[in-house]
């Protein structure tokens, strides 16, 4: 049964999920109504989004929502577990190119809160814990780890220190302090080579002296040896070789997906299902293997759509590039509602965009793409990958979101907004969504709204 | 209000915090791109727009079409909005247009370190203890809200700088924002009807 693409309410999707069960639409294990996680999870907020009425938004909902249990029956069948934290595009790649070994993001907990009904519950938790709501919503994680309801406990702890996020590392430093060992690795701020210093290209046409390259080299290679500790089984080039291949499967499917969107007339896939599909990427969902499936499902129906000349929205709204994810999931169906479709995004998952050289030895191609990783370099140059792509993209308003709390957005946003207004000559503004952003929906509504009408009155100009 | 019966209306845009709520408007605009289409209508120069109204305030530039290129608002606290003023008014048992008036006889503004309304409130009150006039309290009050409002519009604000909403009907808020801004502002008749003219001008186009 297909459908004129929309976007619909949770209830209207358990109508249509039910439908299409009776019709022998075949769905994934994990498949069946989004309302149940509502009821069994709690995740209340469910209930304030919208959702693409595709059977592959269908498919991508479901398995981001049964993540947690998938790390149960893993843990169930004795599969180790590793909690990847700040790795830059690096160690769920390595983790998964062991045997019966899945690496899943703790600090993707900080979604939790944004889906549950008691949405504060996790936070005044992490609060109570030490981590107060001057430090980003990640801290959920803390709370998330103490009562164990979320995800099962990791088997070993990997986080990056250094130029990575000051919040993450002081989250994750109070994390170790209440009992988790944590296996740090050291992260160099990137830095553009001296004249004749010896250096390396980076993925996305970036350059580091090549002392940077193997000192985060070294860094991997003690993740990679605890790593085959894990499982008794050494964690050889070869092994690492076929891991890299099998991301950059998923990394592909994930290209395949952007272009087909962005640079689409219209919207052929909402900017939340594109949200999400992102972050796919970034950890698996903790199956690598269903990760691909499931973009590679979104890819087809977006396809299918941009040939049918289907879209979300009049295929006259304006074009927009997102900057950075945002606390409450609710905002993203703003852009929609307020008349833009999504033709570009910096969710800040750039580390699994690009896809891992495969021409180098692979810890040595890690490295590199680990130093490529916007959060570790000058803001400068993340402002002049989203210019090119905006270019590319043919892109008419910028929005910059904020996390409240999350240090890096208060020095970064204010630039990132004036820069790409000034270079690209597009309106651009910064919103600032918290993780509950019912009472400030209006304001926000206002401030999307109001760009859009610049972009708007610009085009007619 | 304006004396039309509804036969006359051929197209309606409904604009403000409420425009979603307008069942019979043709469609709704953000009050950013109706305060901009008012003041060019009124005022074709104008290249500034400071707009404080009772819940919110914005800093709105134009370019010489009278088209909006950047805005910067505030919608997240009562500082650099008339509801800051009509509480700190209530503070000195005063109503909002008798704060107005006070303030015409102040001498010397007094100092607000603070922008925030509950510790302004504090501030007032350790003012009027420490036997500082009420007249000059009531100006620094208006002083508070109008440097509150260019530190929120970033960049210096081209001239000439248009001054709309409620708040702009006091003659005191208009001193003190030449005084914060360095040059004067003009003011519409009716200011706190500029958005509503706006509406009314981009609803003509549609019909
Ligand atoms: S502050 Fe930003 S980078 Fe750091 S954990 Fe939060 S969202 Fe991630």
């Amino acid at each position: 049964m297909r459908e004129t693409p929309r976007q619909i309410c949770l209830e209207e999707w358990d109508q249509r999920q039910a439908t299409l069960a009776r019709q022998g639409g075949g769905e994934p294990s994990y498949g069946g109504p989004l309302g149940r996680h509502v009821e069994r999870e709690g995740n209340g907020r469910l209930r304030q989004l919208r959702f693409d009425n595709s059977t592959a938004a269908l498919r991508l909902w479901n398995f981001l929502l049964t993540e947690n249990q998938r790390l149960r029956a893993a843990r169930a069948q004795g599969e180790r577990l590793v909690g990847a934290m700040k790795d830059l595009g690096t160690v769920p790649v390595m983790a998964y190119a062991l045997p019966r070994v899945r690496a899943f993001y703790p600090d993707g907990a900080w979604w939790t809160p944004c889906l549950m009904e008691c949405t504060d519950r996790l936070l005044n938790q992490a609060e109570a814990l030490g981590a107060d709501a001057t430090t980003c919503p990640v801290r959920a994680m803390l709370a998330a780890f103490q009562n164990g309801e979320h995800f099962p406990r990791p088997d070993l702890l990997v986080c990056s220190a250094g130029a990575i996020c000051d919040d993450f590392s002081a989250i994750a430093q109070r994390l170790e302090r209440l009992g988790s060992a944590v296996l740090w690795w050291e992260m160099p701020r990137r830095r553009e080579p001296e004249t004749g210093e010896a250096s390396c290209a980076l993925p996305g046409g970036l350059r580091a002296p090549a002392d940077q390259v193997e000192c985060v080299r070294d860094e991997l290679r003690r993740v990679a040896i605890a790593l085959g500790r894990l499982v008794a089984t050494e964690l050889t080039a070869e092994r690492l070789r076929d891991g890299i291949q099998s991301a950059n499967a998923v990394r592909r499917e994930l290209q395949a997906l952007r272009e087909t969107v962005y640079a689409a007339a219209g919207a052929p896939l909402p900017a939340l299902e594109m949200l999400i599909a992102e972050m796919l990427a970034v950890h698996f969902c903790s199956d690598r293997d269903e990760s691909r499936v499931v973009l590679g499902g979104l890819v087809q129906e977006a396809t299918r759509r941009v040939a049918a000349r289907q879209s979300v929205v009049d295929e006259t709204g304006i074009r927009v590039y997102w900057v950075n994810p945002v606390a409450d999931l609710r905002a993203m169906n703003l852009l929609e509602t307020c008349g833009g479709q999504l033709c570009g995004s910096d969710f800040m998952f750039t580390h699994a965009l690009d896809l891992i050289p495969e021409d180098l030895p692979p810890l040595e191609a890690l490295a590199r793409t680990a130093l490529a990783d916007p959060m570790v370099g000058p803001v400068q140059d993340r402002a002049r990958r989203i210019v090119q792509e905006c270019r590319r993209y043919r892109v008419e308003a910028v929005v910059v979101s904020r996390i409240p709390g999350a240090s890096h957005c208060a020095w970064e946003g204010a630039y990132l907004r004036e820069h790409l207004a000034a270079e690209l000559g597009v309106p651009a503004v910064e919103i600032e969504v918290p993780p509950v952003c019912d009472a400030l929906l209006p304001a926000l509504r206002t401030r999307l709204q109001a760009v859009l009408e610049i972009a708007q009155s610009r085009r007619r100009a | 209000m304006a004396g039309l019966d509804g036969a006359a209306i051929q197209s309606v845009v409904a604009t403000g915090y409420g425009r979603n709520r307008v069942p019979f408007a043709a469609t709704t605009i953000t009050e950013i791109t109706c305060h901009a289409r008012g003041v060019h209508h009124l005022d074709p120069a104008a290249r500034s727009i400071v707009e404080i109204g009772g819940q919110d305030s914005k800093a709105i530039r134009l370019d010489e079409h009278g088209r909006v290129r950047d805005f910067a608002m505030n919608d997240r606290c009562a500082a650099g909005t008339g509801r800051f003023l009509e509480m700190l008014a209530s503070r000195l048992a005063l109503d909002w247009s008798g704060l107005d008036e006070l303030s015409q006889r102040s001498q010397r503004p007094a100092v607000m370190s603070n922008t925030c309304v509950v510790f302004a409130e504090t501030e007032i009150i350790g003012l009027l203890a420490e036997g500082v006039a009420a007249a000059d309290i009531a100006a620094g009050v208006q002083h508070s809200v109008a440097t509150r409002v260019v530190a929120m519009a970033g960049r210096a604000l081209d001239p000439p700088v248009v001054f709309t909403g409620g708040v702009a009907l006091q003659p005191g808020m208009v001193r003190a924002l030449e005084g914060v801004l360095g040059c004067p502002v003009r003011v519409p008749a009716d200011p706190q009807f500029t958005g509503a003219l706006g509406a009314a001008i981009l609803a003509g186009g549609m019909a």
